[in-house]
């Protein structure tokens, strides 16, 4: 069994209880603006480029085979067209600038990784969070991976945009004790605009993970100008409330971390000049969910 | 004992009450001064004793200096006992190395052991008076060194090429041949070791000791002395006895001056208030050290007294540990409470008085800042929480009041050892975090109370000994009361790595300090490579073990005696009649046959490239890449990428790990293949750190690990090298803790940095615990984290006049930033920021 990983970040301390191993998957079928990892959106491998690591010394130009890169005198110039993410040039820069993000490994290759950190886990109360992209669009594997860990006594957890079929929804569950689940738009056709995504396939998941009484946290980042304002906050708290009344509620603060590593993988970041969010407007947004009956934290 | 805590009590604690806070800012603002009357008294009572035994010079030494010193005690002080008659002086004693404070005599600049190194003054009479007491020690010290004699009767001379100021084989300040020691062969008078506070001493009461030396003289008179019948050995204990009680009469003398001063002060002091605090300070000085305390306040009293002395009998390298300080200060602390005396307040403020009382004790140093080994460290280590012989944990409300203590006074200094064990409590745990996030510093750091006592277990320490250890030094740690340590010789292990890749043959002396091992630029095998370096060191380790014997055989013959060491170490050195130095002590293993071997990380890494890069993939050659180090990377960055692109020990990566492992493994067998002749055990081993990474990284060239020739190395046993670690933590601990082979007897500390970012809740501030927690249950034995932003050190080098206040922790000690040398600074910032994003 063999998935797609973009990433897997050991002492990973935000993405639930304890300390965690979160193995983050690539590609995922939304597009929300504010991603903060524009390397995991995209199914195929991708070829990253650290302007301030590169040495401009065209190495990486010589090597590719496809003529995509181009030194030019502020740094390269890459045609993402004809790059095929073959990985010849990250092997003949020798600073690394150059990198491949995202690669193939097999359950077996995870699991090797994950396992390293097992007396943490054990001490910790931690365990492994499968993260995306959208591991939704990679079931099998992310159940794969969560049986080899259930059987090792490894906690798992499963975070989620809730966009993808009830079918992979159900292999996922099957091995998993915790569901992050982010609640990003209270209003479908906005929801449907912003992030690419049906509104309704996400919210019937939702009430049916939480019928189903998983552990579940909902997960909602709170963008300014995008769903951060006072209706926005009360709507999305009542819609919290009447698909899982049930669940925990952590509030995610915009934070622009991720804007450098769109140029990198030739993105363009839409937000460019998107203020953070206020004290004020996270309180708010945390009282609209208790006031709906949730137990609320602001993540920081 | 269940100690309950009160934690809303202590949170509310204000150490820094308006009365300290005044105190503080006081002495922040005192100009440093040069402090002379202690080495003119040293040198009036020697010039007196001319011609009495040597321990009793020593005795009377001591005691002119505590008869006779200038006192002070400040307004506001709530306990007395002051180093100098300056608010902030800073002394020495010319008889230890008269050259190299002639040297500041006549340069004018005098280096203090903390910040603002060069701006301490000296009164024109007192320069005329220390540069008179220079010269008199310059005339009258010996014009050889006898230990150097006697090495090279016995090793010829061709050994000192290995030492610390040449070859440097053999690092460190024991080690130099380059020696200023005046008349004396060794540091202080405890030996290069430590003397700490000592707790049966402060809970019986030095009359208690007088009276079991007086005993045994009387004993010894009136039936003989089996240990010693018809040997020199009985006079010399006769001797010792009596210098022993001479020292502890002049220490005794010495509270009853404040007594004395506190009651003169009362007299004349209009403000009830103060001249009833001036009254508590007369009566507990004239109580402490005599007798034993007789509440919290006497008991705080005699620790300030006994850290003093101590310093003040050591004078030129006085790394006094303050102990278990919750342990000895608890019964007085519970006893007042429980009756009402005192609150957790009262407590918090003495505590705050003690802290700035020893703080303020700085000394001067005549050693190059640049080489020091521990910049800005002065080691009042103080060692919290552990486990008792019955295996009952033993944090109690002093532990966290101390934390309170170091939180809220913030000064480099002391540092904290928190014994960890897992019945810790883990909220002590997150406030200690908590603590070093808001204080910086790396304190306080967190040793396995599990593997400390296992440690003496293992010697054949009984339980009851073995659970009573505390930190000293930079890296060690001891047993009070009944071990002495000190004095550690160590092997640069990247010079040994360095001569067998040039086949013995030294590129920075030009002379051939090693065996023929090959031509390493012909090896065709990796093994060949392990195998040359390992030979060398089978040659060499004899070499520093024989070099170690003549040093001490020589030292104590002329080295000076602590009468105090003997008084807190009465169980054993009274009836033996032996210096605590000198053997006495009841586990001298320390004292005798500590063997020390620094540079392993940067070995490993180095292996690891070879492995790799030659042997592995082939991707150069062994000439190439040893040429290429020998002329410092020029033109050669692709290499050098290459090299620091190889496996690198840190990330949980087994080619590097498993090279690391065979280190850790053989070098321990080979350093500690023979018994140690002195001792008729296995020499200790030191794996040791900061105190020597910067001074050997300036005698190695280039390594294939891609470090460049003279910088330092890394600083400790089983750091990451910096930036070199790209994992995370989990990986770094992993690569660092493993229960394959058996820990030293000290050192490997593990350093690691985080961001503020990563420790800003009580959650992550949690996982942080239970990082420690893994990291002790993988048989992890020292860690410490440094929590700032990468940007603040930056921010740092470029203006430090802003950042006064920054502290970091390098080895074994914090240090304020701005003080380090540039590239320890760079090393720091350079250290791999555990940050999440």
């Amino acid at each position: 069994m063999e998935g797609t990983v973009f990433n897997i970040q050991r002492y990973s301390i935000d993405d639930g209880p304890g300390i965690r191993t979160t193995v983050f998957l690539k590609g995922c079928p939304l597009r929300c603006p504010w991603c903060s990892n524009p390397e995991s959106q995209s199914f195929a491998p991708q070829l990253s480029y650290r302007y301030t690591s590169c040495l401009k010394c065209g190495a990486c130009a010589a090597a590719c085979p496809n003529g995509a890169i181009e030194l030019l005198s502020d740094g390269l110039s890459i045609d993402r067209e004809k790059c095929s993410a073959c990985g010849t040039c990250v092997k003949a820069c020798v600073n690394g600038a150059l990198e491949l993000k995202g690669s193939v490994m097999t359950v077996e290759q995870v699991w090797k990784v994950i396992r390293r950190d097992l007396v943490y886990y054990e001490t910790s109360g931690g365990g492994v969070t499968c993260s995306g992209g959208e591991i939704l669009s990679q079931p099998d594997f992310v159940a794969a991976i969560f049986e080899k860990c259930r059987g090792e006594g490894v906690h798992t957890c499963a975070d989620t945009s809730g966009f993808g079929s009830r079918e992979a929804l159900d292999k996922i569950l099957k091995y998993t004790d915790l569901v992050y689940f982010d609640l990003k738009h209270p209003d479908p056709k906005r929801h449907a605009e912003l992030l690419g995504a049906d509104a309704t396939t996400v919210r019937s998941n939702l009430r049916y993970i939480s019928e189903k009484g998983v552990a579940l946290t909902l997960r909602v980042p709170l963008i300014p100008e995008y769903n951060n304002s006072a209706e926005d906050v009360d709507a999305l708290a009542r819609l919290a409330r009447e698909l899982a009344p049930g669940a925990a509620v952590s509030i995610l603060p915009y934070h622009r971390y991720g804007e450098s590593k769109y140029a990198a993988v030739g993105m363009k970041y839409a937000l460019g000049a998107l203020r953070e969010n206020t004290e004020a407007e996270l309180e708010r947004a945390a009282a609209a969910f208790e006031r709906c009956g949730f137990n609320c934290e602001v993540s920081r | 004992m269940s100690n309950t805590v009160n934690r809303n009590e202590i949170k509310a604690v204000r150490v820094l009450t308006p009365r300290l806070q005044a105190l503080k800012a006081e002495w922040e603002a005192a100009a440093p001064q040069v402090y002379v009357d202690d080495t003119l008294l040293f040198t009036q009572s020697w010039k007196e004793t001319e011609g009495l035994p040597v321990d009793i010079r020593w005795a009377k030494a001591l005691e002119k200096r505590l008869l006779e010193c200038p006192l002070l005690l400040r307004d506001g002080e709530l306990i007395a006992g002051s180093l100098t008659k300056f608010i902030r002086g800073n002394g020495t004693l010319c008889a230890m190395k008269p050259r190299e404070i002639m040297k500041m005599v006549e340069s004018g600049k005098f280096d203090r052991k903390t910040s603002d190194i060069s701006s301490t003054n000296i009164a024109p009479a007192d320069l005329d008076a220390l540069k008179a007491d220079a010269e008199y020690w310059i005339e009258h010290m010996p014009k050889v060194s006898s230990v150097n004699k006697s090495v090279e009767l016995e090793m010829g001379p061709g050994v000192f090429d290995l030492l610390f100021d040449r070859g440097m084989v053999f690092e460190g300040r024991g080690v130099r041949y380059e020696m200023d020691r005046g008349l004396f062969q060794n540091y202080s008078a405890y030996g290069g070791g430590v003397a700490q506070v000592s707790v049966k001493c402060v809970e019986n009461g030095l009359n208690y000791v007088i009276g079991l030396c007086e005993k045994e003289r009387e004993r010894m008179m009136a039936e003989g002395d089996e240990n010693s019948h018809g040997t020199a050995q009985f006079l010399r204990k006769y001797w010792l006895l009596k210098a022993t009680v001479i020292s502890c009469e002049a220490f005794i003398a010495y509270a009853r001056r404040y007594a004395a001063l506190a009651r003169e002060m009362a007299d004349s002091e209009a403000r009830p208030e103060r001249r009833r605090e001036l009254l508590r300070i007369a009566d507990a000085c004239e109580r402490v050290p005599a007798e034993p305390p007789r509440d919290f306040f006497e008991a705080v009293q005699c620790v300030r007294l006994y850290h003093l002395v101590c310093w003040k009998e050591s004078s030129d390298r006085p790394e006094v540990p303050v102990g278990r300080l919750d342990q000895l200060l608890y019964p007085y602390y519970k006893a007042d409470k429980d009756a009402g005396k005192i609150t957790a307040q009262d407590a918090a403020e003495l505590l705050g008085a003690l802290w700035l009382k020893i703080r303020e004790c700085e000394n001067l140093v005549t050693i190059p800042r640049e080489q020091r080994a521990a910049p800005g460290s002065l080691l009042p280590n103080i060692t919290l929480c552990g486990t008792d012989a019955d295996g009952r944990e033993l944090t109690n409300e002093v532990s966290w009041l101390v934390l309170e203590a170091m939180a809220q006074i913030k000064l480099s200094e002391p540092a904290i050892y928190i014994r960890y064990s897992e019945k810790t409590p883990p909220e002590f745990i997150i406030h200690a975090l908590e603590c070093n996030r808001e204080f910086g510093g790396g304190n306080p750091a967190f040793l396995s109370d599990a593997l400390g006592t296992k440690r003496y277990l293992d010697r054949g320490v009984p339980i009851e000994d073995a659970c009573n250890w505390n930190a000293s030094g930079c890296l060690g740690y001891h047993l009070d009361s009944l071990e002495h340590m000190g004095g550690g010789h160590n092997i640069s292990q990247l010079k040994v790595f360095e001569l067998a890749m040039n086949d013995g043959f030294d590129p920075r002396t030009q002379k051939q300090l090693g065996p023929h091992t090959g031509d390493a630029r012909e090896f065709t095998t990796f093994e060949q490579v392990n195998s040359a370096y390992y030979k060398q060191l089978e040659y060499f380790t004899p070499i520093l073990r024989k070099f170690k014997l003549l040093s001490w055989s020589t030292e104590i013959a002329e080295g000076p005696m602590s009468g105090l060491r003997v008084a807190m170490q009465y169980e054993d050195c009274i009836p033996a009649g032996i210096a605590s130095r000198e053997g006495g002590a009841r586990y001298p293993e320390g004292r005798a046959c500590w063997l020390g071997s620094r540079g392993l990380v940067d070995l490993a890494d180095s292996l690891a490239a070879v492995k790799k890069l030659v042997f592995t993939d082939k991707k150069t050659t062994m000439r190439e890449l040893l040429d290429v180090c020998a002329r410092n990377w020029e033109n050669a960055e692709e290499l050098r990428r290459l090299c620091l692109a190889a496996p690198k020990y840190g990330n949980d990566d087994d080619f590097a790990d498993e090279i690391y492992d065979e280190l850790s493994l053989r070098v321990p067998e080979i350093m500690q293949a023979e018994v140690d002749p002195l001792t008729g055990k296995k020499p200790l081993l030191f794996i040791g750190a900061a105190a020597g990474h910067v001074g050997i990284g300036s005698a190695i060239g280039a390594l294939p690990n891609g470090r460049e020739a003279g910088s330092p190395t890394c600083d400790a046993a089983c750091s990451v090298s910096p930036g070199m670690d790209t994992n995370g933590p989990t990986a770094a601990i992993n690569s660092a803790t493993n229960d394959r082979y058996a820990y030293p007897y000290a050192g490997y500390a593990m350093n690691m940095k985080f961001s503020k970012s990563v420790l800003n809740t009580p959650e992550k501030l949690e996982k942080l615990g239970w990082l420690i927690k893994a990291f002790m249950k993988r048989d992890g034995w020292h860690v410490q984290f440094n929590i700032h932003s990468r940007e603040e050190l930056l921010d740092a080098r470029e203006h430090p006049e802003n950042h006064k206040n920054l502290l970091v922790r390098v080895g074994g000690y914090s240090a304020y930033f701005i003080d380090l040398p540039p590239g320890l600074q760079a090393e720091i910032v350079n250290r791999t920021m555990h940050e999440m994003v």
